[in-house]
């Protein structure tokens, strides 16, 4: 199976954004065991591309839910909380991470001190 | 190390921008790593080029862009880096720090020092891939870039601005001419900068370069980028790059640069590496298709820039390595086809005692003519004919015992020609003093000497002339076209001379 077919089965696999079990089920017996290799990696790389991981320091994160399901209406949102931020928001959107993070910026100035001092 | 309030300066900066500053961060995950070649998904937003970072401090920069993941090529030791690691791309394009500070130094393609002196203060970061300057920015080749040896700046002159290739066997003495080039820049009136690169060499010879070049005084205006055969493939591909984007940086300031590429077909070899690992598609010789446009690229950089865009210089002499003097071979035809001309250097010669071992035949310099001085196109105009010449009556001569007066006058010239132009290594001569060598056989003046006394004829006329007739040198130096009187002075002197040399 060439990447194209590959790429069409994984599409397929789902129903309504989700992942349809009984769909899955009947392509892996169907298919080959390399085909299966590459079929799970590239469902691997779809699911991350569907999901959107937003780390807060807070405790309730909960409440700007709202707001990120209505800016990303087709993506599985997680929350998550990492006191180690110290303040603002981290959004992962598959390769592209949003850093608006104290933690990121103070990490920046030393990197920063640390290459002008040596 | 900077001083406090500068530190200070760059926090305050720092937190100036703290609150907006959002950085969006592009990072992926490696699959593979398979000798020294990365394919990791994501990344989606590099450019090719793009230096990335691995979690553990390793960077890489990315060759291959694929629908679902990249390839990268690592630059360091990539041992470490395992499947699942995260890699984050930082946004720039791979360049190296160049500054005044790079001169007399040892540097690999990366700019960080091998030479175990202080870390290299920052300075401006030259891209290594760079669009070569364009046909209004540059102007023909009109200023000699003198070698110091005869053979060469009689017959196959070299311009500032030319790629001139250096091709031949292994062992004929092709580091030796570039090498020789590099120390005769401190006889030139206006001087040149020497960028020596180093690509997959044993790095014992690195160092006798270095050492070479620092006991003749030449490490001063020299920089050397090292990437010996134990470098990886990737740094070894970079370096004639790297080398060319320090010598853009001396370019902009309206320097001469002369550039040394030891050797392309080392080069060559790294590339394929990079590209069969890569899985490109093999073609001749298993080089990748675009082999030609690797050295294309590169040497397209050596330029002779209008005045109006500073006037200076890149002069290019990449060296090419033969097997069984096979020029006809892939990577040798590539290069001659892409240089303005090239200096073959053939083993028989070198083992008949002809050194340099220039095949005058099939050695050409298709621009540098135009940049010889008067002074010695005057004296080597009927040069590279006489030879030629000789060379075929030569071949002819094997066959009969009797030969016609005017014949075997001409084959002895031949042979004083030959001999003349032998030059012994590391030895450069200034522009006079090639003049006076080169005339006292084509003017003549040098037919009753032995053959095997030339070169000790030579070398005593020379002494003698920097001791008696200086200002007869100074002359000669001048560059314009010598007059009867100064032709009638030469004479005289060497009249003088023989009197004396027994």
């Amino acid at each position: 199976m060439n990447k194209k077919q590959i790429n069409r089965l994984v599409l397929e696999s789902y129903k309504k954004n989700r992942l349809d079990k009984k769909k899955i089920n009947r392509i892996v017996t169907l298919i080959s065991r390399s085909d299966l290799k590459k079929y799970l990696s590239a469902l691997k790389i779809q699911e991350k591309k569907a999901m959107l991981i937003v780390s807060t320091p807070a405790d309730n994160p909960l409440s700007d839910e709202k707001l990120f399901r209505k800016l990303f209406p087709n993506k599985k949102i997680i929350f998550k909380n990492d006191p180690s931020l110290l303040l603002g928001m981290q959004i992962v959107d598959y390769d592209v991470i949003h850093n608006f993070t104290l933690k990121s910026s103070l990490d920046k100035i030393i990197s920063r001190i640390e290459k002008d001092y040596d | 190390m900077i001083d406090n309030n500068k530190i200070i300066e760059s926090i305050e900066k720092r937190l100036m921008s703290f609150g907006e500053d959002s950085k969006t961060r592009n990072v992926g995950e490696v699959i593979r790593n398979t000798d020294g070649v990365i394919v990791a998904s994501g990344l989606s937003k590099t450019s090719i080029g793009e230096i990335v970072h691995f979690k553990n401090g390793e960077t890489g920069t990315v060759l291959n862009l694929d629908e679902d993941y990249v390839s990268i090529i690592l630059l360091g030791g990539g041992e470490e880096i395992k499947e699942g690691d995260v890699v984050s791309a930082s946004g720039q394009i791979l360049g190296i720090d160049v500054s005044e500070e790079l001169l007399g130094r040892v540097v690999d393609p990366l700019g960080q020092p091998l030479d175990g002196k202080p870390k290299i203060k920052k300075g401006k970061n030259m891209p290594l891939e760079k669009i070569a300057a364009g046909v209004v920015d540059r102007e023909p080749v009109n200023t000699p870039l003198k070698t110091g040896i005869k053979a060469i700046d009689s017959m196959i002159p070299i311009g500032r601005g030319q790629r001139e290739l250096i091709i031949g066997d292994r062992q004929t003495g092709k580091t030796a001419i570039a090498i020789d080039t590099i120390l005769n820049q401190k006889n030139t009136k206006k001087p040149v900068l020497c960028i020596y690169v180093a690509i997959g060499q044993k790095k014992s010879t690195i160092a006798q370069v270095i050492d070479r070049l620092t006991s003749d005084g030449a490490i001063s205006y020299s920089i050397i980028v090292a990437a010996s055969a134990s470098d990886p493939a990737a740094l070894q591909y970079l370096a004639p790059y790297a080398g060319t984007a320090i010598a853009e940086y001396f370019l902009e300031k309206g320097k001469d640069v002369l550039i040394v590429h030891d050797d392309l077909t080392k080069h060559a070899w790294a590339y394929r590496q990079i590209s069969l690992v890569l899985r490109r598609p093999a073609g001749r010789e298993a080089y990748p298709g675009d082999v030609f446009y690797l050295h294309s690229r590169l040497l397209e950089r050596s330029v002779k820039l209008s005045s109006e865009n500073g006037g200076g210089s890149i002069t290019a002499l990449p060296i090419i390595e033969t097997q069984a003097n096979d020029i006809s071979a892939y990577i040798p035809t590539n290069v001659i086809s892409i240089t303005d001309g090239q200096i073959y250097l053939q083993s028989d010669l070198f083992n008949a005692g002809i050194r340099p071992a220039i095949n005058v035949g099939q050695s050409v310099s298709r621009v540098g003519t135009a940049a010889q001085t008067p002074t010695i196109k005057s004296v080597s105009g009927k040069l590279r004919l006489e030879l030629a010449q000789f060379n075929s009556l030569a071949a002819f001569a094997q066959f009969g015992s009797e030969l016609d007066p005017e014949t075997q006058k001409q084959l002895d010239r031949g042979k004083r020609l030959t001999e003349i132009l032998k030059q012994p290594q590391f030895s450069p001569l200034p522009e006079s003093l090639e003049v006076l060598s080169i005339y006292i056989v084509t003017g003549g003046l040098a037919d009753d000497i032995p053959q095997d006394s030339i070169l000790k004829f030579e070398k005593e006329l020379h002494e003698y002339a920097r001791r008696k007739y200086s200002k007869l040198l100074e002359t000669l130096s001048l560059g314009e076209k010598p007059t009867e009187q100064t032709l009638k002075l030469i004479k005289k002197m060497v009249d003088e001379f023989k009197k004396r040399f027994g």
